[in-house]
């Protein structure tokens, strides 16, 4: 029998052994891996080397590169998502005629896995038989079909729309609740006073959704950062490596250039900037809730 | 009796918690009475391989076979993550992208040593077959097919623009791209399948140079002649950096096109010239499933040499077989042998692909067979298929950073056609990685 005083303990126990197996000890073992050499096609060599895999990959190719091409991706993701989701929760927000089924339709996206809503716009997009091609070409706005995911800068824009699909109506969700919670006095109050349409928005809506924008901004630059699925379906990192984000220079070094020990220090690089972005969004939580 | 305190519960619940992250054992590996092996592949043909294998577990009732399979695209890290996790893995695809770096990680074992019944077939094979199947002399599989990169090109296309021959050279594949151009049959007449994901692209990309006159990529001692000022490998990136930027005569797509989207492109008629394995012939000319049917023909590789790249794709057993004993390892081979190998003094399965899917083969006299060269008849010039197979060599610089080396490269090549950096800056990068891997690999 458990004494009074173990039982504690023992109903904690489960769970304490589920986070150690799974959370716990891939981490523990990602920093040993990030301290050793461990190239797969060496099996026999796997020297301590301390920090030398951190450096490596630091002043190696590709790591400034994919630092870049994530903050422009984040940049372009958080400003389009923020948007989307704002204008969404306003129309939402608006009592019409089937703003309930309304509701479900702009959902819908959030509930597919990344994957496939990647793989669907890698079809909607193709330069030979996308059906955004067709229909540009259809309404005359496109004389030929455009080989949207060939170029750079184009092969970004289709990846923040993909991005913006399936995270823009988690944002419309956010910012729809902290709508609703708006008092209707507010603006009839403002109204009186002669507010406009834009004057009621930018002094009454705006200061009210400030922290949950705050909030949006932060989750989404999360998000945005640590993507790596809609990179792993649409674009493969190309074309010349302008969608490749630190998230699949991390996948690559592990399954492409089998280099554990550089794809684990990229992972701890990587885990230490978005705790970096968790502990600012805590603080914005924090906030708000004062 | 024993009573069930709430404590105890939990105990029973962690245990039962601990059972499931554990896993099943590997009960596919103790079949009573018979072995079960694990075949991996990639996604093609699929339902002939069941019919195959259902036709090897007839002849070998003692085994039976799990199936299962990736796509191309991802095959290869697909197969790391199942190594690495050591996932029942027994029988397997390969290619010579990977040989030698799945056999330097210790994943795929050498047959010759257990299974020397193999060595009578490599006198069988096409010199670069034996040179791919080989890493530090000895053989790691037999194959599943072997094929080349070959130059088609529609006759309608070349015919309406004035044209009676195909081009011999990349000068000559320029001027009649521009022509065909000018004259709005196409508008981009050129597309490859050079998009970053398909490891096909950098076996397309060696075909073209090793076309060209010193058309190299290594020398023999594995130092890279490919940054040498003049290079083959310089003309044909500064043709295809041309190609796509100033002459517009390359379609864009091709940056983001796999194998499997350069047919689509060449089959709806967007496109007159490709640059494919020869078995894709077989679905260009197809009229089931185009209306160009009959339309594409074969032409030497553009350049100098008119030589291409050979390759291997073949079934491998994992290390993984020799640690379930005897009875694993006399099945597996019984697999190999079955499915790239003779049964009853014919090579069954590799006729099979050929004459249903027109894939090539390692065993040059299949060329005289009379089946092979009447389906093959249907769809191409089967000795001009000969021919630039003749001239095939196997890929250079197969080592155990090939790999990694290529994936590298596939983006900054992209880089050079793009115009974000001038080709001799994409070769020299791709040598300076080379030479760091090749300095780390000793």
């Amino acid at each position: 029998m458990i004494s009074e005083r173990s039982y504690p303990y023992a109903t904690v126990l489960p769970v304490m052994l589920v986070v150690a197996l799974f959370t716990v000890y891939p981490l523990l073992h990602s920093v040993y891996l990030s301290l050793h050499e461990n190239v797969l096609t060496r099996p026999l060599d796997n020297d301590f080397v301390g920090l030398q895999n951190f450096r490596e990959v630091v002043t190696g190719y590709y790591f400034w590169r994919s630092l870049w091409s994530t903050a422009v991706f984040a940049v372009m993701a958080v400003a389009a998502v923020t948007l989307y989701g704002l204008g969404v929760a306003l129309l939402l927000n608006q009592v019409v005629l089937g703003s309930a089924l309304l509701k479900v339709v702009v959902l819908l996206p959030w509930a597919i896995p990344a994957v496939i809503s990647g793989i669907i716009w890698r079809w909607i997009f193709d330069g030979d038989y996308g059906v955004l091609n067709g229909l540009l070409l259809v309404t005359g706005i496109v004389d030929r079909y455009v080989p949207w995911m060939s170029q750079p800068f184009s092969a970004r824009l289709c990846m923040t729309v993909a991005h913006v699909w399936k995270q823009g109506p988690l944002a419309a969700v956010f910012l729809l609740a902290a709508l609703q919670v708006i008092p209707a006095e507010l603006y009839d109050a403002a109204r009186i006073d002669g507010a406009g349409r834009w004057h009621g928005f930018r002094f009454v809506t705006l200061p009210y959704l400030k922290a949950t924008l705050a909030l949006v901004l932060i989750y989404e630059t999360i998000v945005a950062v640590a993507t790596f699925d809609l990179v792993y379906v649409m674009t493969g990192g190309g074309p010349a490596d302008a969608t490749a984000i630190i998230g699949w220079y991390a996948y690559t070094e592990i399954f492409r250039f089998l280099n554990l020990g550089h794809g684990a220090a990229l992972a701890i690089i990587l885990g230490g900037l978005l705790l970096g972005l968790v502990l600012v969004y805590l603080r914005a939580l924090r906030a708000e809730e004062a | 009796m024993l009573t069930m305190t709430p404590a105890r519960w939990l105990l029973v619940l962690s245990l039962a918690l601990s059972l499931l992250v554990v896993g099943p054992p590997p009960a596919a590996h103790a079949q009573a009475g018979g072995v079960t092996l694990n075949l991996v592949s990639w996604s093609y043909g699929v339902e002939i391989v069941r019919d195959n294998l259902g036709k090897f577990q007839q002849r070998y009732p003692g085994v039976s076979v799990n199936y299962s399979d990736f796509s191309w695209a991802t095959y290869h890290d697909a197969m790391v993550a199942r190594f690495v996790s050591k996932t029942p893995t027994d029988v397997l695809y390969s290619s010579d992208h990977w040989l030698q770096e799945w056999a330097a990680a210790g994943w795929i074992i050498p047959i010759d040593e257990s299974f020397p019944q193999v060595r009578p077939y490599l006198s069988e094979y096409s010199p670069f077959v034996r040179e791919a199947l080989t890493y530090k002399g000895r053989i790691y599989g037999t194959p599943y097919y072997a094929d080349t990169f070959i130059f088609v090109y529609n006759t309608d296309h070349l015919q309406r623009a004035g044209f009676t021959a195909p081009p011999a050279t990349l000068d000559e594949l320029t001027k009649q791209a521009e022509a065909i151009k000018a004259k709005g049959i196409a508008e981009f007449p050129i597309v490859l399948g050079w998009g970053q994901q398909d490891p096909f692209s950098i076996e397309s990309f060696t075909a073209l140079v090793f076309a060209q006159r010193n058309g190299l990529l290594f020398d023999k001692d594995l130092n890279p002649v490919f940054r040498a000022p003049g290079s083959a490998a310089e003309k044909v990136v500064t043709w295809a950096a041309d190609a796509l930027g100033s002459k517009k005569i390359l379609s864009p797509t091709s940056l983001q096109a796999a194998n499997v989207d350069q047919i689509r492109a060449l089959q709806s008629g967007a496109a007159t010239f490709g640059i494919i394995p020869s078995y894709s012939l077989a679905v260009l000319n197809d009229p089931g499933q185009t209306q160009q049917a009959g339309k594409f023909k074969i032409g030497l590789m553009p350049g100098e040499s008119r030589a291409t790249v050979g390759f291997i794709r073949f079934y491998a057993i994992s290390s993984q077989v020799p640690r379930r004993g005897k009875e694993a390892m006399t099945a597996a081979w019984n697999f190999l042998d079955y499915f790239g190998g003779k049964t009853d003094g014919e090579y069954r399965i590799t006729k099979r692909w050929s004459l249903e899917k027109g894939l090539g083969f390692a065993q040059t006299a299949l060329f005289a067979d009379k089946d092979i060269r009447a389906a093959f008849g249907k769809w191409a010039d089967v000795d001009m298929l000969q021919k630039q197979a003749q001239l095939a060599r196997a890929k250079e610089g197969m080592t155990p950073y090939y790999g990694t080396w290529d994936v590298f490269s596939r983006a900054e090549l992209h880089k050079a056609y793009l115009g974000q950096q001038k080709p001799v800056e994409t070769l020299a990068n791709m040598a300076k990685k080379w030479e760091e891997l090749k300095a780390k690999a000793k």
